[in-house]
């Protein structure tokens, strides 16, 4: 049960992420919190003491060929030797050869249909002459006792706390049946093929939001109290305390279990890649099956959107309104006078998935998706929610390390070393360290992210890392003053010191599916770069790409073999130019804007990523914005006086932003009027 | 807003054409209502309530059935013109019904089979829905229509606002009433997804699958249904069976069993195919 005080809680999403008054996970030693052994003959008592506290139980049974929450009398309701076979489109009850009632997924609704029903009535409408008056409905909450409830619906009621009591205005219907409802979890000891709570981070095992947690065993189940009040009915129960193999046992089968999902929703970046899919080809495909029904919305635990149904008698004096589970998929749900918003099956599906997976974390903070499947399996066609969100928004997947660790020695007293491997001399005053024996955080870094590198007795300068490679990274370092000018004349072999990578990069996520344009002046290439290799290594997720890059002379050029390679693909427009010319240089002289001025293509579908001297990013940006690009799509990065690298020392602030903390890439539109003004 | 009360009475007929007199039976049932109905409107016509005829004009004119001969094709022109508002009530007025399965056949050649005298039989060679003569204000769905829908249209009508009527699959009164869905768990072929709620649904509530007797909804994917029904064995005129029923004359159903060649009965059955969906 949970207190007005402690709502909304939320599990979700993380195991940091509860409230709940004791601390949940972990199956540890026998303690008056727990774990205790409830012997499998006894399971009934519980349910009997919940019916003697005046609950109405919800707990899992068989009706018409699935399991389903449904009220329960004794434990003999419970599914016992009875589990489930789930696959798109298809579920299927299969009979086991023991008698466990809780091994089985997830059943064909969640427990929203008790805390958030499909119908609730409003009001009363009255009209008497010329006097109307409207009176709401009376809150008429049952007091419940969910049983069974798995990790998956618990984060889902917790996303739903947040929408329904975590604003401003409430739902206190909601409110009302949430209150009072004692929740007894379950830990799953198994998975459907249909299930990906691993992926969205809230299962297999309960984490918080219960009052008393379960694990099945064969002999019976441990069981774990969250709340002063779970703790008040194991007291009552004839448990005791759990002994080692039970709880190894207990905690193994739910690691089992865990094993067996796998991550088949890689949720790195996927807010950006999906809201970058708008005109995606995909909708439409998944338009040819989709059959607009709204199972999956209504099987899903988090989905709340409503619509108010109004009936009157003849005379139009009495009218009573009634809330009613409504959603996306319908006709009328986005209906104005003279037709719907969504007209289309494709905006339906969209609509749905991206709020899902993207919007809701604008709205709400979580996504809206909990990963418990039942769109999958409900889904009369089979479509499986898992496959059209790689098919619209694939991962991009450009180096091997997909995690993204802490950054190492991030303090400013500490750095990690590392050994440069090979020295390349790029121009007179440009040199390239390429190092290894780096921190896997650095090899896990993102494009755009920099390194604060020290050699002793200078002080440390911030460094863009201009390549990933499998085991090393480069570092292109321009000998400007004592410092660089120490580190560049370093050799193979010789030792730095590292801390990063750090700040923030370049969202290559936001430009699939979009036309890219990358303007660049001088050594602005070098953070650049990483960008490139990302680009091109999955060359097919992006529409057109042009590389616009000016340098002082053709000698002043970086990576001229690499601008030739890219140039030479064919699927790619590398275009130079220089302030003077050189030896043999047959190009276009000037500034790189004006390579804009002979360009005819249209910048609407395009992002940006501009690098250089900051004139130079000025001029770029309006010539951007001039072809179309909106201020939300242009990114450059700013450079600044950096020391600490984490925002600690004030150095590079420039506006209401710490350049090495909130950047150094940013949007335009997140710079706003500090982009260009002088003296900041 | 006084003279929402003080509206006169209106004049309500309901006519039949080819049809089985069960949608207007519907207005019968509701019986707590019938007093205050009789208070609002003049019922001037009603054929299975009372032999007195109208010769109009309606507010409102419920007409019933699918136009089947010559004399409903000229009968229903002309009561056109004498009503204000005319609603189809039932699937044989909104989609032909039943009887417009024969529009896939050889109308002559049923004709001889069944009658002694077939020259004696007027009829036309296809039942065709009521939208396909006149102009139809709103349509009534279902086989029969639901008391509800009725009794919401006809207080629409007295209060002067648009019926409020769901335009949503059935499938969502499945889940809102907690039917579990009998295509997910039992494989039972089910026409829920691609037609129009109203029904309450009561066929999967009792364990069978929708035959769509509401008729298709908006935006009915019954291409992709259909695809699905096939790839769980079924042939083309297991298939096309399923889309064959009370509403099968509507164009996304009738698409579908134009694809698989038909519906049962109007074509040479191969050997093996035609039987077993299971649930006639």
């Amino acid at each position: 049960m949970v207190t007005d005080e402690r709502l909304p809680y939320a599990p979700y999403p993380g195991p940091t992420g509860t409230s709940v008054a004791a601390a949940p996970v972990a199956l540890g030693t026998p303690g008056g919190s727990g774990p205790w052994f409830l012997a499998r003959a006894n399971l009934g008592i519980l349910i009997d003491l919940l019916r003697e506290d005046d609950r109405t139980v919800i707990g899992p049974t068989v009706i018409d060929g699935a399991i389903a929450y449904a009220e329960i009398d004794s434990a003999d309701d419970l599914p016992a030797g009875i589990g489930d076979d789930q696959s798109p489109g298809q579920y299927r009850l299969v009979r086991r050869s023991d008698d466990r009632v809780f091994d089985y997924a997830v059943g064909a609704q969640s427990p929203k249909r008790w805390t958030f029903p499909p119908v609730v009535p409003l009001n009363v409408g009255r009209r008497e002459g010329r006097a109307v008056t409207f009176e709401p409905a009376a809150i008429d909450s049952p007091k419940l006792a969910f049983i069974g409830v798995r990790a998956c619906e618990l984060a889902a009621l917790g996303i739903q706390d947040r929408v329904f009591l975590g604003g401003p205005y409430t739902d206190e219907d909601y409110r009302s049946r949430r209150r009072s409802a004692l929740i007894v979890a379950v830990n799953c000891t198994s998975a459907a093929s249909t299930c990906f709570c691993t992926s969205m981070g809230t299962g297999p095992e309960v984490r918080g939001g219960y009052d008393i947690v379960l694990t099945e065993l064969d002999e019976g189940f441990v069981v774990k109290a969250g709340s002063p009040e779970g703790a008040d009915i194991v007291a009552r129960l004839p448990v005791r305390g759990a002994d080692a193999s039970q709880m190894f046992r207990a905690a193994e089968s739910v690691g089992k279990v865990a094993a067996t999902m796998g991550d088949p929703v890689p949720t790195a970046g996927l807010h950006d890649r999906l809201l970058a899919q708008f005109d995606s080809p995909e909708w439409a495909n998944v338009a040819e099956r989709c059959l607009s029904c709204a199972n999956c919305t209504m099987v899903c635990p988090t989905c709340f959107c409503s619509s108010v149904n109004q009936t009157s008698d003849l005379d139009a004096e009495v009218s009573t309104s009634e809330r009613v589970w409504d959603f996306c998929f319908t006709a009328g749900f986005a209906k104005v006078a003279g037709g719907s918003f969504r007209n289309r099956i494709r905006d339906r599906y969209r609509q749905w998935l991206t709020h899902k997976f993207a919007t809701w974390v604008d709205q709400f903070g979580t996504f809206g998706c909990v990963g418990c499947g039942r769109c999958i399996a409900w889904c009369p066609v089979g479509i499986d929610i898992r496959q059209e969100l790689l098919a619209v928004a694939p991962p991009l997947v450009v180096r091997p390390e997909p995690v993204r660790p802490q950054p190492v020695a991030a303090t400013p007293g500490s750095y990690a070393t590392a050994r440069i491997v090979s020295v390349r001399s790029e121009t007179h005053d440009v040199t390239t360290l390429t190092i290894g024996d780096v921190d896997p955080a650095f090899l896990a870094g993102q494009f755009g992210q920099f390194a604060m590198v020290a050699v002793p007795a200078f002080p440390p300068v911030p460094i863009s890392i201009s390549r990933f490679g499998r085991d090393t990274i480069d570092l292109t370092i321009r000998a400007a003053g004592p410092a660089t000018a120490a580190i560049a004349s370093l050799g193979p072999r010789d030792e730095i010191g590292l801390r990063g990578p750090l700040g923030t990069s370049w969202p290559i996520e936001r430009a699939m599916g979009h036309d890219v344009v990358i303007a660049t002046g001088g050594i602005g290439l070098a953070p650049l770069r990483p960008l490139i290799d990302g680009l091109i290594a999955q060359r097919d997720r992006f529409e057109s790409i042009r590389i616009y890059y000016g340098a002082r002379t053709p000698a002043d050029q970086l990576y001229r073999e690499e601008l030739r390679g890219w140039a030479g693909r064919g699927d790619t427009e590398v275009r130079l130019i220089v302030d003077r010319e050189g030896p043999g240089w047959t190009g276009p002289v000037g500034v790189v804007t004006q390579l804009f001025d002979s360009a005819t293509w249209d910048g609407s579908r395009a992002l940006a990523f501009v690098c250089g001297p900051e004139r130079m990013m000025e001029a770029t940006a309006d010539a951007l914005l001039d072809r179309g690009l909106s201020s939300d799509r242009i990114f450059v990065t700013l450079e600044r006086h950096m020391e600490c690298g984490i925002g600690l020392c004030g150095h590079c602030q420039t506006g209401r932003l710490f350049v090495c903390r909130d950047g150094p890439v940013f949007s335009l539109a997140q710079l706003g009027d500090v982009f260009g003004r002088e003296g900041m | 807003m006084t003279a929402i009360a003080a509206r006169p009475r209106l004049r309500v007929g309901i006519v039949k054409m080819a049809s089985c007199d069960g949608c207007q039976l519907t207005l019968l049932d509701l019986e707590d209502e019938l007093l205050a109905l009789g208070d609002r409107f003049d019922i001037l016509e009603f054929p299975e309530a009372s032999s007195l005829r109208s010769s109009g004009p309606f507010d409102v004119l419920l007409v019933e059935g699918s136009i089947s001969t010559p004399e409903q094709a000229a009968e229903i022109i002309e009561l056109r013109t004498k009503a204000r508002t005319l609603v189809t009530i039932g699937a044989c007025a909104s989609y032909g019904g039943i009887q417009a399965l024969r529009n896939w056949s050889d109308h002559d050649v049923f004709r001889a089979a069944v009658y002694a005298h077939p020259e004696y039989i007027e009829s036309l060679s296809t039942a065709t829905p009521v939208s396909d003569h006149v102009k139809v204000d709103a349509e009534l769905h279902g086989c029969p229509i639901s008391p509800d829908q009725l009794r919401e249209l006809l207080v629409s009508v007295a209060v002067g606002r648009r019926p409020q009527i769901r335009e949503e699959a059935v499938c969502l009164e499945c889940k809102r009433r907690g039917t579990v869905c009998v295509m997910v768990a039992q494989g039972i072929p089910c026409l829920g997804p691609v037609t129009q709620g109203g029904c309450g649904a009561l066929c999967p509530t009792y364990g069978r699958g929708c035959y769509g007797c509401f008729g298709p909804r908006e935006q009915a994917n019954t291409g992709s249904l259909s695809r699905t029904f096939a790839a769980t064995g079924r042939g083309d005129l297991g298939v096309s069976r399923l889309f064959a029923g009370f509403t099968g004359w509507a164009p996304p159903f009738r698409e579908v069993i134009d694809e698989r060649g038909g519906p049962p009965g109007m074509t040479p059955v191969a050997a093996g195919e035609g039987g077993g969906d299971g649930r006639h």
